[in-house]
C-alpha cells in the first residue's frame, strides 16, 4: 500500500485527530445499542474510510465481505495510520467498559475479519512508539473488565501478544471480538472444559481420532460404554461357567497388608498348576507385566514341578487355605504352586477425574 | 487411560472377597445365580475401588434396590456402604429444578416458534443440536445415576465410568484366563 505514504504527509495533525474524536463521540453515543465487537469497530471506520478513499486510490484492493464494510480497507489503514488503528481500540473499549449487560455477539465475527484485526493490532504495536499511552490505556481497560467480571474463571485466554499484569484475580482475557461480561466468559470457560473432556474421551475410545463432531463423538462414546457393559456381562457368565473359581484366603493372599500404591515386584501363587501349564501361565501372565500385581512376599514359592509331594513351604501352607472344591484335589494338604515374577507395574497415578486433571498433561497412556 | 495399580488391586481384592462371601465356588448355585453374584461382586468391587463419585452412588442405589443384594453389598463395601447410599445433597432437587426450567424454556420457545415464520428445512445447527440431545439422553440412561446429571458433569462422569469399566473388564478377563488355565489341571 505504497500509495498511502504520500497522503500521510499532506494531512495535518489536526485532520488526523478529528476522525478519532468523532469516533469517540460516536462510541459514547452508540454505547447503548452496540455490543463491543468487531463489527462495531469496523463500522466506526466507515466515515474515515470514505474520506480517505477520495484522497488516494487504494479502493481497488478493497473486498467487501459479509459484514459489508471496511475489512479490506484495514490493510490500507494499518501501515499508514497507526494512530487511527490504535485509536480504534479506545472508543470501542470505552464502549465496552460502559456496556455491561449487552448480548454476546461473539461468534458472529468471521474468522477472516479476526485475522485482519490481529494483523492490525500487531502492526499498531510495532508502530506504537507515539501511541504507547493509548495502548496501555486500552490494555488496562480490558484487564479491569476481564478481571472484575470473572474471579472464578480458570484459564487466561488471549489472542494478543501482551501479557496480563499480575493481580489477585484470575484473569480471563476477553478475546477480540467477544463480549466481556461475566456470563459469556463463564460460558466460554464451561465450553472449554467440555471440549477438554471430549478430547480425553477421544483418547480413551479407540478409533475416535478422526471424528470431529460432538454428535459423532457421543455416538462412539455410547457404543463404547455399551460394549464394555456387555463385556462385563459376558465375562461374568463365563466366570460362572468356570467351575469353580479359585478360592483364596484373601487376607493372607494379599499379605494381610494394606494395598500400597507403589507396585513392587511380587508374585502370585497359582494353585494346582502342573508343569505344562507353567509356561502357558507364564505367557498369559506375561501380559500382566505391564500392570499389577500382588505384593506379598509371604507368598513367594519356589518353583515346583513335582507331583504332589510334600512341598510344604510351611509359611505358605499356613497362609493359604484352599477351600474344598471339586477341582482341587482335596487330598492335597500341601500347596504347591508356582512363582510368577510379575514385573513392576507402571505406577502412573490415576488422574483424578473430578476436575483435577492437569491441564498440561493430556496424554493418556495405558 | 492412566489407572493406578492400587485401583486394580483393590478391585480384584474386593471381587475375590465378594466371590468368597457369596460362595460362588460351591456347587449349590445354578449358573445364572452364579453369574449374577459374580457381576454384583464385580460392580461392588469397582465402586469400592473408585470411591465416592456420582456414578458410584447411582450404581449403589441401583444395586441396593434389590433386597437380596444388600448383604453382599455391605460385606464388600463395608463402612463405605452407608456413605455411598446417602443421596447426594442436591441429587433430587437438581433434576426437579432442571425439569421446571426446561418446561419453561420449552413453552417460551414454542411461543416464539408460533409467532415466527415457519421454515421448511431445519437449519444445520438445530439439526445438530437435536442429534446431540438425543445422544445425551441415551447416555443418561446408560450411565448409572446419569439422570440427575447434565452437561459437563455428565461427560466427566462418563469418562470416569468408562475408565473404571475398562479396568473391571481387564481384571475379569485375566481372572478368567487364570481360572481356565488352572482348571486344565483337573
Amino acid at each position: 500500500m505504497q500509495c498511502l505514504r504520500a497522503p500521510l504527509s499532506d494531512l495535518s495533525v489536526l485532520e488526523r485527530q478529528r476522525p478519532r474524536v468523532e469516533w469517540q463521540q460516536q462510541g459514547e453515543e452508540q454505547s447503548d445499542y452496540q455490543p463491543y465487537d468487531a463489527d462495531y469497530c469496523m463500522q466506526s471506520l466507515l466515515p474515515v474510510e470514505t474520506a480517505f478513499r477520495a484522497l488516494h486510490s487504494c479502493g481497488g484492493g478493497v473486498e467487501n465481505e459479509n459484514h459489508g464494510n471496511v475489512h479490506g480497507s484495514n490493510d490500507c489503514f494499518s501501515n499508514a495510520w497507526p494512530d487511527i488503528a490504535s485509536g480504534m481500540h479506545c472508543p470501542v473499549v470505552g464502549a465496552a467498559a460502559s456496556v455491561e449487560e449487552t448480548s454476546v455477539n461473539a461468534s458472529s465475527s468471521s474468522s477472516s475479519s479476526r485475522k485482519r484485526k490481529s494483523e492490525n493490532t500487531r502492526r499498531s504495536k510495532e508502530n506504537s512508539g507515539s501511541d504507547g499511552k493509548d495502548d496501555i490505556n486500552c490494555k488496562r481497560l480490558k484487564e479491569e473488565t476481564g478481571g472484575g467480571a470473572t474471579p472464578e474463571a480458570e484459564q487466561p485466554t488471549s489472542k494478543e501478544n501482551d501479557k496480563a499484569p499480575k493481580s489477585d484475580y484470575i484473569h480471563v482475557r476477553a478475546r477480540r471480538g467477544q463480549a466481556t461480561d461475566s456470563h459469556s466468559l463463564a460460558e466460554r470457560v464451561r465450553r472449554e472444559r467440555i471440549s477438554q473432556r471430549m478430547k480425553y474421551l477421544q483418547d480413551l475410545v479407540p478409533g475416535c481420532s478422526k471424528i470431529t463432531g460432538k454428535a459423532g463423538m457421543l455416538d462412539e462414546i455410547i457404543n463404547y460404554v455399551q460394549s464394555l457393559q456387555r463385556q462385563v456381562e459376558f465375562l461374568s457368565m463365563k466366570l460362572a461357567a468356570v467351575n469353580p473359581i479359585m478360592d483364596i484366603n484373601i487376607d493372607s493372599f494379599f499379605g494381610g497388608r494394606e494395598i500400597n500404591p507403589t507396585c513392587k515386584p511380587g508374585s502370585i501363587s497359582m494353585i494346582g498348576m502342573s508343569s505344562e501349564l507353567l509356561d502357558q501361565a507364564y505367557l498369559q501372565l506375561g501380559s500382566l507385566q505391564h500392570d499389577m500385581f500382588m505384593d506379598s512376599p509371604a507368598l513367594l514359592l519356589r518353583p515346583d514341578v513335582n507331583p504332589p509331594a510334600a512341598v510344604s513351604d510351611t509359611s505358605l501352607g499356613s497362609c493359604l487355605n484352599v477351600s474344598g472344591s471339586s477341582v482341587w484335589n482335596t487330598n492335597l494338604q500341601n500347596v504347591y504352586g508356582v512363582e510368577f515374577q510379575l514385573g513392576r507395574g507402571t505406577a502412573l497415578p490415576f488422574q483424578s477425574l473430578q476436575g483435577n486433571l492437569l491441564p498440561n498433561n493430556p496424554k493418556m497412556e495405558m | 487411560m492412566q489407572v493406578r495399580n492400587s485401583f486394580k488391586l483393590a478391585l480384584l481384592k474386593q471381587m475375590l472377597l465378594g466371590f468368597q462371601l457369596s460362595a460362588v465356588s460351591s456347587n449349590s448355585m445354578s449358573v445364572p445365580e452364579r453369574k449374577n453374584a459374580i457381576k454384583l461382586s464385580a460392580d461392588a468391587a469397582m465402586v469400592f475401588a473408585r470411591g465416592s463419585t456420582r456414578w458410584t452412588r447411582g450404581l449403589v442405589a441401583g444395586l441396593s434396590e434389590n433386597s437380596n443384594n444388600e448383604d453382599l453389598l455391605r460385606g464388600i463395601l463395608g463402612k463405605k456402604y452407608e456413605r455411598l447410599s446417602l443421596p447426594c445433597r442436591s441429587s433430587w432437587k437438581i433434576p426437579r429444578s432442571r425439569k421446571i426450567l426446561k418446561r419453561c424454556l420449552g413453552l417460551c420457545s414454542r411461543r416464539k416458534k408460533a409467532t415466527a415464520t415457519q421454515h421448511d428445512v431445519k437449519s444445520g445447527s438445530t439439526l445438530a443440536r437435536r442429534l446431540v440431545k438425543k445422544r445425551i439422553q441415551v447416555l443418561k440412561k446408560l450411565l448409572p445415576g446419569g439422570e440427575s446429571m447434565a452437561g459437563f458433569s455428565l461427560l466427566d462422569q462418563t469418562l470416569d465410568y468408562a475408565v473404571s469399566l475398562k479396568a473391571q473388564v481387564d481384571i475379569m478377563r485375566r481372572l478368567l484366563k487364570i481360572s481356565k488355565a488352572s482348571n486344565l489341571n483337573k
